[in-house]
């Protein structure tokens, strides 16, 4: 779970640079021809290209999980042999975490 | 034990039936034929898109207006209503331990308008979009079409009042008590929520019908520009009752993942408390982004980060679900029964959805999303990516204990990958449409731009694979319910524990001797 | 880390992404709504089912608007009926015609081209037909 947690922050981080870089072309694109105004086909789209960066690694990070979580935590993969341990349960469902708690 | 179709008893009984689990089933068969006959149009839509230019199975663009429009109203309000009507209430008098709905008249009467409303709009089968906008369909949207489609939602809407109030009657007042509040199932409390959120935002919308009803007659001009109305008036009505509306549809389909997933995880629900959080959190913030479908309407910079705000407040709660769906698979022991897969697809599916919505939110992408195919992929990601597959697996996971006969878990197995493959290719190339610029709602389009045709084409395609996924489910549940083997109605999927709900509390007549 | 801690690092990175994406949409909807001082009014009006052009100097044109690149044009939209929506899609202009109110949208084109002009609100039995094309020029004088 931690370095799960640590992976996700630096991805994030690492994100917002990325699209910073982004931002910083743009600008840099706009500087080089002689427009008085702001082109704002660029800044629309390269919001959109900001925007769909941070929700594709949101995505990769999420769906990422639960393929992981589908692949591992299936009953048919060896590792996963023994009941859980609210299996003996009338209802595992109606277990709980505590301490052994049941 | 009761068989229902071993033991079948005359159809009207059902039907003059007052008792929650009758009505829940009348719910439910009415919800899945209109899933069908809403199937069809679609199905005709994106046929006709597939050939540009060419007017195939629709020639003229009024009647392939008329086909979308009564393709969403279907959908909405005669699928995805009434089939959470109908499991909640088959199953939230039994979660909350209690006999009935708390009023059992009101609850059929509130089905029996449910037929009426749809004669009315399927019979008009009028044009005027969904949304309705003012002034079209005051001014031009042509009767007598407009005038049954305003008397149909009229009907279907008083309709979703008074079964809303039933249900907070019943989980409020008629619970066991025993049964403190927050420990209630979180299906029934995804019901709880949108029977509060019905109650507060439909009777808006309510007046804003009759102010149209109005204005078509002459007799007013609330949103009439040429009579001195104002059409944004009736945006915001409309929004105000819609925006939540839209959470009003998806919330009871993640309440079903809640019932499925820790059950075939075999393993707790990572966390009650959370899930009741997320649930009131959007109820209530469900009020504060119904703006985000106006921003081009001219809306001023300080409106519009007011409404972005809204929306975004509105993220972290369906943020919370998703977690504590993950949270709870971790560490289990997962069987990928039919309802299992179609409750995990259904998250990945919502995960996009949602993705999706934080893009449609910042405002400057309003400029290329608002009103293009983008919009259509992304709320469809929605209604059948969430909506469609959380009904589906619990549709599976009801089918033993409304049945007593099992379904085939192979037919299942092809109806999932179809319709999972199928709404990925046709939603998301929808996107990359309304990226190219292709505006919804339209009859056809040019060809100039290879690019539309090849997209649609493949769109279409994907839907072509949801459409068979719907035809083996459909065979499927007829051949099964009849012919299917006879479920193990203590544990139909052998994952050990007891299957839920006790089947008595099916019989009407039989007593309730457990509660 | 107890279960309730996992949730809450998981609830503070979703509040970070979205003010990300609030704080930077926010930064650039102010910088495109900013209208340039020195733009040419043209008026459009949508009506079923065609677009109609008025040109500062008073030059009218229907469903072919001709505008010369490198210059700044503010459209005021107005709608005759019902709702529509004026739509260049290569050049990110989008704004709904609503009747009874004068909306307004912008843009400075700096490529000589022909552009698709479209309607994006659904306006009834021809919406999918309400097309018409924007022609941008060198500016010769
Ligand atoms: C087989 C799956 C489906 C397909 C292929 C499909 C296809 C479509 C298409 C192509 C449109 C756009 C019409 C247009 O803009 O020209 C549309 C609109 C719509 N659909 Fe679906 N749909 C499906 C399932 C659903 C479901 C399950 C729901 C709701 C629960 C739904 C609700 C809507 C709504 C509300 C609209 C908007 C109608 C309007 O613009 O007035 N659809 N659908
Ligand atoms: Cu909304
Ligand atoms: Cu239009």
């Amino acid at each position: 779970m931690k370095t799960l947690i640590a992976i996700s922050i630096i991805t994030l981080v690492a994100l917002a640079l990325v699209s910073q870089l982004h931002f910083a072309h743009a600008q840099l694109a706009q500087q080089t021809s002689a427009k008085q105004y702001i082109n704002l086909r660029a800044e629309v789209w390269n919001e959109f290209f900001r925007m769909t960066t941070a929700a594709f690694t949101v995505g990769a990070i999420v769906s990422g999980t639960m393929i992981w979580l589908v692949w591992r935590f299936r009953e048919s993969n060896p590792k996963n042999k023994a009941p859980t341990k609210w299996e003996h349960l009338d209802d595992p469902t109606a277990g709980s975490y505590e301490e052994e708690g049941h | 034990m009761v068989l229902e179709l071993q033991k079948p008893r005359p159809v009207w009984q059902i039907m003059f039936s007052t008792h929650h689990t009758d009505v829940g089933y009348l719910y439910l068969v009415f919800g899945i034929v209109f899933l069908f006959m809403g199937g069809v149009l679609a199905m005709i839509i994106r046929t006709h898109l597939f050939f540009p230019g060419q007017g195939v199975l629709v020639s003229d663009s009024a009647t392939f207006n008329r086909i979308f429009t009564v393709h969403g109203l279907t959908m909405l309000f005669l699928f995805a209503l009434p089939v959470a009507n109908g499991i909640g209430n088959i199953l939230v008098p039994i979660m909350v331990r209690y006999k009935d709905m708390a009023y059992p008249k009101l609850n059929a009467i509130a089905f029996w308008m449910n037929p009426v409303g749809a004669a009315l709009l399927w019979l008009g089968f009028a044009d005027t979009t969904w949304v309705s906008y003012a002034p079209y369909s005051i001014i031009r949207a042509p009767g007598p079409a407009a005038d049954m489609f305003i008397f149909g939602m009229k009907i279907l809407g008083i309709s979703s009042i008074l079964s809303s109030i039933n249900f907070v009657v019943t989980i409020v007042k008629c619970k066991h008590p025993d049964l403190p509040l927050r420990r209630v199932p979180l299906f029934a409390w995804s019901m709880l929520t949108v029977s509060l959120m019905t109650i507060v935002a439909m009777p808006t919308y309510a007046a804003a019908l009759i102010m149209m009803l109005t204005d078509r007659l002459g007799l007013s001009g609330f949103f009439n520009p040429f009579a001195g109305g104002d059409p944004i008036a009736y945006l915001h009505l409309f929004w105000f009752t819609f925006h939540p509306e839209v959470y009003i549809f998806l919330l009871p389909a993640i309440g079903m993942m809640y019932e499925i997933i820790p059950r075939f995880s075999r393993k707790p629900l990572y966390s009650q408390a959370s899930g009741v959080f997320a649930f009131v959190m959007l109820g209530i913030i469900g009020f504060a982004s119904w703006g985000h479908h106006m921003y081009s309407t001219g809306m001023d910079f300080t409106t519009k980060v007011v409404f972005m705000i809204g929306t975004l407040a509105a993220v972290p709660a369906s943020g919370m679900h998703v977690f504590n769906f993950l949270a709870t698979m971790w560490g289990g022991r997962i069987r990928f029964a039919a309802p299992m897969k179609f409750a995990v697809g259904g998250i990945a599916l919502f995960f996009s959805a949602g993705a999706g919505g934080v893009l449609n939110s910042a405002m400057p992408l309003d400029f290329i999303s608002h009103g293009t195919y983008w919009v259509v992929g992304h709320m469809h990601l929605f209604l059948i990516g969430t909506i469609g597959f959380g009904f589906v697996a619990m549709i599976y996971y009801m089918f033993p204990y409304i049945t007593g006969r099992m379904y085939n878990e192979k037919l299942a197995s092809a109806h999932f990958v179809l319709m999972f493959w199928g709404t990925v290719q046709t939603f998301f190339t929808q996107h990359l449409l309304g990226l190219e610029g292709m505006p919804r709602r339209v009859y056809d389009y040019p060809t100039e731009f290879t690019s539309w045709t090849q997209l649609n084409q493949i769109s279409t395609i994907g839907a072509w694979m949801i459409g068979a996924s719907f035809a083996i489910f459909l065979a499927s549940l007829i051949y099964y319910s009849a012919k299917g083997k006879e479920a193990n109605m203590d544990d139909p999927w052998g994952i050990g524990g007891k299957y839920y709900y006790p089947v008595e509390a099916k019989n009407p007549h039989g007593g309730h001797s457990g509660y | 880390m107890g279960h309730d801690t996992a949730e809450w690092v998981f609830v503070a990175i979703v509040i970070a992404v979205l003010c990300y994406v609030g704080v930077d949409s926010w930064i650039v909807q102010k910088e495109v709504e900013a209208v340039p001082a020195d733009a040419e009014v043209i008026k459009v009006t949508g009506q079923q089912w065609f677009w109609s052009f008025e040109h500062a100097d008073g030059t009218k044109e229907i469903s072919t608007l001709h505008l010369k690149k490198d210059h700044a044009y503010l459209f005021e939209i107005y709608s005759k009926d019902v709702m529509h929506s004026f739509n260049i899609p290569d050049w990110v202009v989008f704004e709904d015609a609503v009747p009874g109110h004068t909306n307004h949208a912008w843009f400075a084109p700096n490529e000589v081209g022909t552009y698709p002009i479209q309607c994006r609100e659904y306006c009834g039995l021809l919406h999918y037909n309400m097309r018409g094309s924007l022609v941008v020029e060198d500016d010769k004088s």
